[in-house]
């Protein structure tokens, strides 16, 4: 076991180093330097003291080379357009209000999801599990941000009983983490019904039933432990997901947070921090699916050899 | 329990053109498609959504055409209708038909939708195939570096993409949406041709000396067929999702074609007094995705029956 997480955590840091590459030379790409901008024109010798400091003048690879450094040690560089800002200071006022807002939603979708997929999955066939799954194809399918506009229609304008935008109070926090949750939420209770549904068919769960034990018991004990396993492996690209679904519903409520002020930075060409902002996203990602990885491993040992 | 389309072809083989079976019941011929046909139109859901999907492309492509009216006439007089018989969807800010408009923007929006998965699709089987036929270290570090990127957000990289090639039409479009959505399908092309490779008939051809290039075109490229018709329709609604996602947020194709996200972008601007603007267009890719995700699940019963669930 000891070798599968060394050797998966040892996996980690080329793809690591890629994908800051990849970032990295797709932002080289982009035409016109921030300091070239038309608008804002500077003299060439106050150009090149600029990109001195920037170190834009070094040859790409060692600017890869600073890049990779500054991300290891934590230090994503200064900002290029705000002045006197890093990075990692945007990082610090935006990213805890996205990071709240997607922990709320994942909550909301475990919370309905689960239970959603395991009264679909019990009750196969019903009623109960038509009307989830209608309800959960429904949900997985309307965009984000119907959902939020209609929801600060309702409850904000026509009802009056929370406010529409903002992150401040609890009752800012409702609708949009709601608003986000959605989608996850349908996606947990489909994911949650599917293996539910494989697992009580298992030979285990009708020997447990053989010998006695009952319907409650069995299912509390075998079933739901042994089909939330599958849910931990949805966590990585539930993370994308929920990343994605930010940029919208941070836009739409007015929420402070990383999605929303990465259009601002690429509008504003401040490519710094698009960089820092999107390497810090993958990153998050690629370290979400080590640990799933490895929580995976360790819960089904079948999958250690299989998968490294 | 329904024939799995290998039993078929065991007993396709095996029935001589003159011998009729004893019990005088006629063996019915049939093929992969056939068979994947005849289990498809018995998922009630799946014709349904089938039905609707056609629909929706014949209201796209038909609406336009049939409208009497300019999609791009301004009459402020009429502007921010509700629903009627003369406006089915009623009409904008600008007074403009939202019944033909949205049309329109579902013309867009299913062409990059369309192109984009194919985009994706080209991708997915390069990778996948390569990694499949190819094999050992190769495919292990093809595949870790997928299972790292299992997931990544593909809105950011989509966003730099933009910002790179600095126009915003729907060439450039497809371009971002798919330069980060390939992932899943180049792992399931791998995982096809890895289970294609153990075949007999890939052996015997390998005993009878194909080169390699005939074992991966002529043999194993044509056995994924199958899963790409159903890759096309589970990338499709999350391509024309990513889409409207980027429209929204104002990073989309800019007027006077407005694709279903644009068109929910500009009636977020309106919202408060007539959210019908935002409504109509949103429900259009609802719809859309909707059926597509039902006929992505309907293909995956009839044409791979080992994924099936009893």
């Amino acid at each position: 076991m000891l070798k599968f997480i060394v050797r998966r955590v040892f996996w980690t840091i080329p793809v690591l180093l890629v994908v800051i590459f990849l970032t990295f030379m797709m932002m080289r790409q982009i035409e016109g330097s921030p300091f070239r901008h038309s608008e804002r024109a500077v003299p060439p010798a106050v150009l090149q003291n600029l990109e001195r400091k920037f170190n834009l003048d070094k040859p790409w690879y060692l600017q890869y080379a600073y890049y990779v450094k500054g991300v290891f040690t934590l230090d994503l560089g200064p900002s290029l357009v705000l002045r006197g800002q890093d990075v990692n200071d945007i990082v610090k006022t935006h990213f805890p209000k996205s990071i709240e807002l997607g922990l709320y939603a994942f909550l909301f979708a475990i919370f309905v999801g689960v239970p959603l997929g395991v009264a679909a999955a019990l009750r196969h066939n019903t009623a109960v599990d038509y009307s989830a799954m209608f309800f959960s194809n429904v949900f997985h399918a309307v965009p984000s941000f119907l959902i939020a506009t209609l929801m600060i229609y309702f409850i904000a304008l026509k009802a009056g009983a929370l406010p529409t935008s903002g992150w401040t109070t609890w009752q800012h926090k409702i609708m949009p983490s709601i608003a986000l949750g959605f989608g996850p939420m349908a996606l947990f209770a489909r994911l949650v019904r599917g293996t539910m549904l494989e697992t009580l068919q298992q030979d285990y769960v009708r020997t447990a039933r053989a010998k006695g034990l009952r319907y409650r018991r069995v299912v509390g004990l075998h079933v739901l432990r042994n089909s939330l396993i599958p849910v931990i492996t949805a966590a990585g690209p539930l993370l994308g997901y929920i990343i994605t679904g930010s940029f919208v519903i941070e836009l739409i409520f007015n929420i402070p947070g990383i999605g929303g002020y990465y259009v601002t930075a690429v509008s504003a060409r401040d490519y710094s921090v698009v960089m820092g902002l999107t390497v810090l996203l993958s990153g998050l990602v690629i370290i979400a699916n080590l640990v799933v990885d490895i929580l995976y491993g360790l819960l089904d040992p079948r999958t250690r050899d299989a998968r490294i | 329990m329904a024939v799995s389309p290998t039993d078929v072809r065991e007993e396709g083989i095996a029935v001589e053109p003159g011998a009729a079976p004893s019990s005088g019941v006629p063996i019915r011929q049939t093929n992969l498609w056939k068979d994947a046909w005849r289990r498809y139109i018995r998922n009630r859901a799946a014709v349904i959504a089938g039905v609707g999907f056609l629909l929706i492309l014949l209201y796209c492509l038909l609406a336009p055409i049939l409208s009497p009216y300019d999609p791009t006439f301004v009459d402020y007089s009429i502007a921010k209708q509700d629903p009627s018989l003369h406006h089915l969807f009623g009409t904008d800010k600008f007074g403009r038909d939202l019944f033909e408009r949205t049309a329109l923007g579902g013309r867009v929006s299913i062409l990059i939708g369309f192109g984009a998965t194919l985009a994706i699709l080209a991708i997915g089987v390069v990778y996948g195939a390569i990694s499949g036929f190819v094999g050992g270290r190769l495919d292990n570090g093809l595949m870790r570096f997928l299972d790292a990127l299992y997931g990544l957000p593909y809105l950011p990289f989509a966003i730099i993409t933009l910002a790179i090639i600095g126009r915003t039409n729907m060439w450039t479009m497809m371009i971002a949406l798919s330069i980060a959505s390939w992932f899943t399908t180049a792992r399931i092309v791998r995982g096809q041709v890895i289970s294609l490779k153990e075949n007999d008939y890939v052996r015997a051809a390998k005993a009878v000396g194909a080169r390699w290039y005939r074992i991966l075109f002529r043999h194993l490229l044509p056995n994924t067929l199958g899963v790409l018709i159903i890759a096309i329709f589970l990338e499709l609604p999350a391509v024309i999702l990513g889409e409207a996602f980027l429209s929204f947020i104002g990073l989309g194709i800019s007027p006077p074609d407005p694709s279903w996200g644009a068109m929910a972008q500009e009636g977020r601007g309106t919202y408060r007094t007539h959210p019908i603007e935002i409504v109509v267009p949103s429900v259009a890719i609802a719809s859309l995705v909707m059926c597509a995700n039902f006929i992505a699940d309907g293909l995956r019963d009839a044409l791979d029956p080992r994924s099936r669930k009893n």
